[in-house]
């Protein structure tokens, strides 16, 4: 921008002071990285602060969590009546005698295996990142962002993992599983306890073994306020009644309700490696901000690779503990994963046809069609490949969240008016080409737990503006915007930070223009739009979130009005005239809603599958009728290109894949890469692939 | 207005440079069209005959089908006038469009695809379209009005304040010129970019285009005018002390006197060589904010918006980019070539005594 401005505007003294000011702000960015040398005073605190927690946390039943959360009970009571010894606690340790008998150990290792025999180990993936990552924590303030895959996600092993291929149901209501840290586990439906036995071998990235008190350290982190993160908080003390210790490798994890897949709900978590956490404490946050957590996955990053803004790089552990494991073996195969940011979508796409990048998903019709078609000189010259692979998940909540804790969105009429004048239809026909598929509900691909019938509303001007008269928005000004007594235009700011999507939003404000409606439209990048809405500052949003291949969908945390305001209700159950937005939950649209919470309350503890679904269907019936999400659209497929040395399993990947990389069931073949670099040189030729792999496709 | 013969002389000299003299007239001429575009590049209708009463849409309020005749959804929703003319055709109604019919947000599908449309004469796409369907030509069109006027704006309270303020220090020298320096100093170090991408991440997008542009200008005001002071500054410095200031003076003549009627004259040719410059960054600086998407909110059209998914549709729809990057480099082309004119009609050297 400097340059731009002529030199007796903008002295050249004002560039040099500008360089030196990025200079400046590097070196912060530097020193935040604090040294965290383990400090013998902080580790027994921590110690002592543990093992207090251990000591008192009660195990309260779920009732009792709910009605603290809704003011019924004060703290104070619930404290006494602790003191009294009248709950028993949370975290119990007993040995390996008190086992009940009969326990019935399972393993998953009947199931088919995951990665391609064929693959090799080597290579570098070479991906891009939107935006830096703001902390590498994996909890608290901006962990929940799109740098997560890399390091949460995708990345670490687990205690064991749904199977992607096989998504049958078993006798006990469970999903399969197969062993991550886990080596075996057994569950006890009656006691609603789930028992593991860690895998010997298991180790941390440091080298660490994995032991059962990882496990207990785990609750005791994620029971702590001062880690920020209250959906952990709460998720950890809500769900679980106990964690029992039986020995060095087994514990076992007590459950308030013997739901659906409770075997899912043990397996999916990860133990946190307490050694590392030594100086864990009121600081937490600031501490660990530029700390990589030791994995017991494949993948670890060293300080060094950490170019703050720039780049990020993953390095392979040669000897990860895991590596000739059934369901781990042949995957993870390249050495590095080299991530760099890239702001902008369309120089991502030039970067991947100049092979700076290995892959680059061709969702967005315009890139499909005319950017690399088939008929493309690198697709037709065999250099780069092309898939399309339909998959079979949960599928991410693309749509508008509408935020009914701000002014006139608190009116439903307006909302349902917002509904009725947002025009996807046109969207999905005209701009995505009629590829993608309008949303229904908001847990659309949930299989027996999606509303059946339940369509969302389609574009109709004169539905919306019968819903926006009702709300006293019956004039049009000037402009055409609907203007009501008291003079407020009916406009709203639509925020996004899918800068790739931004097209869409212009079409849908162009469209609800006809219905007297304004959209403002603000594009942020990834972070800040993220950092806005944590914070619930949008009116309305245009965001999706990832959802994981779950039996059921949740409810609590995007629904329940804990997670809309500080205290919603009055103690007499009248909405509290003082309550505040809350921030950092996924109630996004702030819903507040008795009946709702009721539903929610009663699915959580709910064992009944039949039971379930009902109160899944009425709860979507109930967020139809509030307004306050406009689904979107569908993407039933990923689709790809790729260069030629990226190789890909002979089904391609897993049913329920949701990104490309998220199995890492591929491999870079160096070899390929130095045949094609070469033959691209000498203008020869490689046959055409461009696949569709429809095996998963649903109808 | 009695002109000085000095400046009749300027202005003459000024019409001899053809290149520049003929650049002013036509930049005139497009800035003075350009305030009439809603005429000339609009989807709304210039004239409506309709059951023999004539309505003009353009600047009236927005109105609905229902005012013409249509009914079902068509009656409720604002006036498709395109459809509206084929409608009308081979009855006694008629609507007269204006030469470029598209306005800048009209999404326009090609077989049911939004898409960037190549230039298409028969379909009055001159430029051709872009990613979403929209004309380019009428992107442009309107988004040279918004930098042309940005920049003249800019240009007069930059100077407004870049005077007042140089001139001051100047006149009045002494501590006040000291302490006005060094405050200048430490103004000017300030980054320009930072501060409008802080300000505008903190300011509610609840505000109109209006008001944003507004704001964007007052920011970029604030920290473009300490380079004037400085030219300014010395230059009253110089006429301060000549004789005719004295005179001035001696004869009592008050201190707005002075400055207003005989420094400021003597002064402005300096700083009249600067404006097309002043233009050319103001055009220049709009134009990468929006590249950078710091700009103008979408979908507002603007020249910077269009070179962004210019180069994002490189090479699939090279017309944006063409048409972007042709219509910027002939503003800024024929901006400099009237300062080029200005700079040597008013060159002192010419008409100087002091040879």
């Amino acid at each position: 921008m400097t340059s731009s401005s002529p030199d007796f505007l903008f002295g050249s003294a004002a560039r040099l002071v500008l360089i030196s000011l990025l200079a400046a702000l590097g070196a912060c960015g530097g020193s935040e990285q604090t040294e965290t040398a383990p400090d013998a005073d902080r580790g027994a605190a921590m110690r002592a602060h543990m093992q207090a927690h251990f000591d008192s946390f009660p195990s309260l039943p779920p009732e009792l969590v709910e009605k603290i959360e809704r003011g019924e009970i004060s703290q104070a009571d619930v404290d006494a009546r602790v003191a009294r010894g009248e709950f028993p606690k949370f975290f119990q340790f007993k040995t390996p005698a008190d086992l009940p008998e009969g326990l019935v150990w399972e393993d998953g290792m009947d199931l088919p295996d995951l990665g391609s025999p064929d693959a090799k180990k080597g290579g570098t993936l070479y991906a891009s990142l939107a935006d830096f990552p703001r902390t590498l924590r994996l909890f608290g303030p901006d962990a929940n962002g799109s740098f997560r895959p890399w390091i949460l996600d995708d990345t670490r092993m687990l205690l064991g993992r749904r199977h992607p291929n096989d998504t049958s149901i078993d006798a006990n209501g469970n999903f399969r599983y197969f062993p991550g840290i886990a080596e075996a586990w057994a569950v006890d439906r009656a006691n609603r306890t789930v028992f593991v036995r860690i895998n010997p071998k298991a180790r941390f990235s440091d080298g660490v073994p994995v032991t059962s008190d990882d496990m207990m350290f785990s609750l005791y982190f994620w029971h702590q306020p001062f880690i920020q993160a209250p959906w952990s908080n709460n998720f950890f003390k809500r769900n679980f009644t106990h964690i029992t210790r039986y020995d060095e490798r087994t514990f076992s994890m007590t459950l308030p309700e013997a739901k659906p897949n409770m075997l899912g709900r043990v397996l999916e978590l990860e133990p946190l490696p307490m050694h590392f956490f030594a100086d864990f404490g009121e600081d937490y946050v600031q501490r660990y901000q530029w700390e990589f957590v030791p994995t017991t996955g494949p993948y670890v990053i060293e300080p060094d690779d950490l170019k703050k803004g720039r780049s990020v790089t993953l390095t392979r552990l040669d000897d990860w503990w895991a590596k000739d494991l059934k369901f781990w073996r042949n995957r993870f195969n390249t050495d590095r994963i080299h991530l760099t940011v890239i702001r902008d979508t369309a120089k991502t796409f030039e970067a991947f046809r100049k092979g700076e990048l290995t892959m680059f998903g061709l969702g967005l019709p315009e890139y499909f069609y005319e950017k690399l078609p088939a008929t493309d000189p690198l697709v037709a010259d065999g250099y780069v490949d092309r898939a399309v692979f339909y998959n079979q998940i949960p599928r991410p909540t693309y749509g508008l969240w509408i935020n009914s804790g701000r002014p006139l969105l608190d009116n439903r009429e307006v909302r349902v008016g917002i509904n009725y004048a947002s025009n996807w239809d046109k969207v999905i026909a005209e701009y995505f080409r009629g590829d993608y598929t309008r949303m229904r509900t908001t847990a659309d691909g949930y299989g027996e737990f999606t509303h059946p019938t339940l369509h969302a509303r389609p574009f109709d001007v004169e539905k919306a503006l019968e819903h926006f008269a009702k709300a006293g928005f019956t004039n049009r000004g000037p402009d055409g915007v609907l203007v009501n007594a008291e003079g407020q235009r009916l406009s709203f700011t639509l925020s996004t930070g899918y800068e790739s999507l931004k097209d869409v939003l212009t079409i849908l404000r162009q469209e609800a223009l006809k219905a007297g409606l304004e959209f403002r439209i603000e594009v942020l990048d990834a972070t800040a739009s993220w950092k806005k809405v944590q914070e619930k500052q949008h009116d309305i949003h245009f965001s999706a979130f990832n959802v994981s291949p779950e039996m059921y969908p949740r409810y609590w945390e995007t629904y329940h009005s804990v997670n809309a305001y500080d205290v919603p209700w009055l103690p007499d159950g009248s909405v509290n005239p003082n309550r505040k937005l809350k921030p950092q939950t996924n109630n996004l649209q702030s819903i507040a809603n008795p009946e709702l919470d009721a539903l929610i309350e009663a699915y959580q503890a709910s064992d009944d599958v039949e039971e379930m679904k009902r109160l899944a269907f009425r709860m979507e019936e109930l967020i139809y009728d509030d307004g306050s999400f406009v689904p979107g659209f569908v993407v039933p497929f990923m689709r790809v290109g790729y260069w030629r040395w990226v190789r890909w399993p002979e089904d391609f990947n897993v049913k329920l894949a949701t990104t490309l990389t998220e199995y890492f069931l591929f491999w870079i073949d160096d070899g390929i890469r130095e045949q094609t670099l070469d033959a691209r040189r000498k203008g020869e030729k490689f046959p055409v692939v461009d696949e569709v792999y429809e095996q998963y496709r649903e109808q | 207005m009695a002109l000085n013969p000095l400046t009749i002389k300027k202005l003459k000299r000024f019409r001899e440079i053809r290149r520049g003299y003929y650049s002013a007239v036509l930049l005139t001429v497009l800035t003075l069209l350009s305030l009439f575009a809603e005429l000339l590049v609009n989807d709304r209708a210039i004239i409506v005959s309709y059951q023999g009463a004539w309505t003009f849409p353009t600047y009236a309020d927005v109105k609905l089908g229902a005012e013409y005749g249509l009914t079902g959804t068509e009656a409720v929703i604002p006036v498709d006038y395109r459809a509206l003319a084929a409608r009308f055709e081979g009855t006694d109604d008629w609507v007269l469009m204006p030469p470029i019919p598209w306005g800048p947000y009209f999404n326009d599908a090609l077989g049911g695809v939004l898409k960037p449309q190549a230039p298409d004469f028969r379909r009055d796409h001159y430029l051709g379209t872009d990613s979403t369907g929209r004309d380019v030509l009428s992107r442009l069109i309107y988004g040279f009005r918004t930098a042309i006027f940005f920049a003249i704006a800019f240009t007069a309270l930059t100077y407004l304040i870049g005077v007042s303020v140089g001139c001051a220090m100047g006149y009045f020298g002494g501590v006040f010129d000291l302490l006005f320096q060094r405050i200048i100093e430490i103004w000017s170090n300030i980054p320009f970019l930072y501060m409008v991408i802080i300000v505008f991440s903190v300011i509610p997008s609840a505000f109109d285009i209006g008001t944003r542009i507004a704001i964007l200008l007052v920011i970029m005001v604030l920290f473009s005018w300490t380079g004037l002071t400085y030219y300014m500054r010395t230059e009253t410095y110089k006429e301060k002390a000549r004789d005719y200031t004295a005179a001035a003076q001696v004869l009592g003549a008050g201190t707005a006197r002075v400055i207003f009627r005989h420094i400021l004259p003597n002064t402005i040719a300096t700083m009249m060589t600067f404006v097309p410059f002043t233009v050319v960054s103001a055009i220049t600086a709009i134009t990468a904010l929006d590249f950078l998407g710091w700009g103008l909110p979408p979908p507002t059209p603007s020249i910077g918006e269009l070179l962004k998914q210019g180069t994002a549709n490189l090479t699939t729809a090279p017309w944006i980019v063409t048409s972007a990057f042709v219509a910027l480099v002939f503003i800024l082309a024929v901006v400099t070539f009237i300062g080029e004119a200005i700079r040597e009609a008013f060159d002192p050297r010419k008409f100087t005594l002091y040879r």
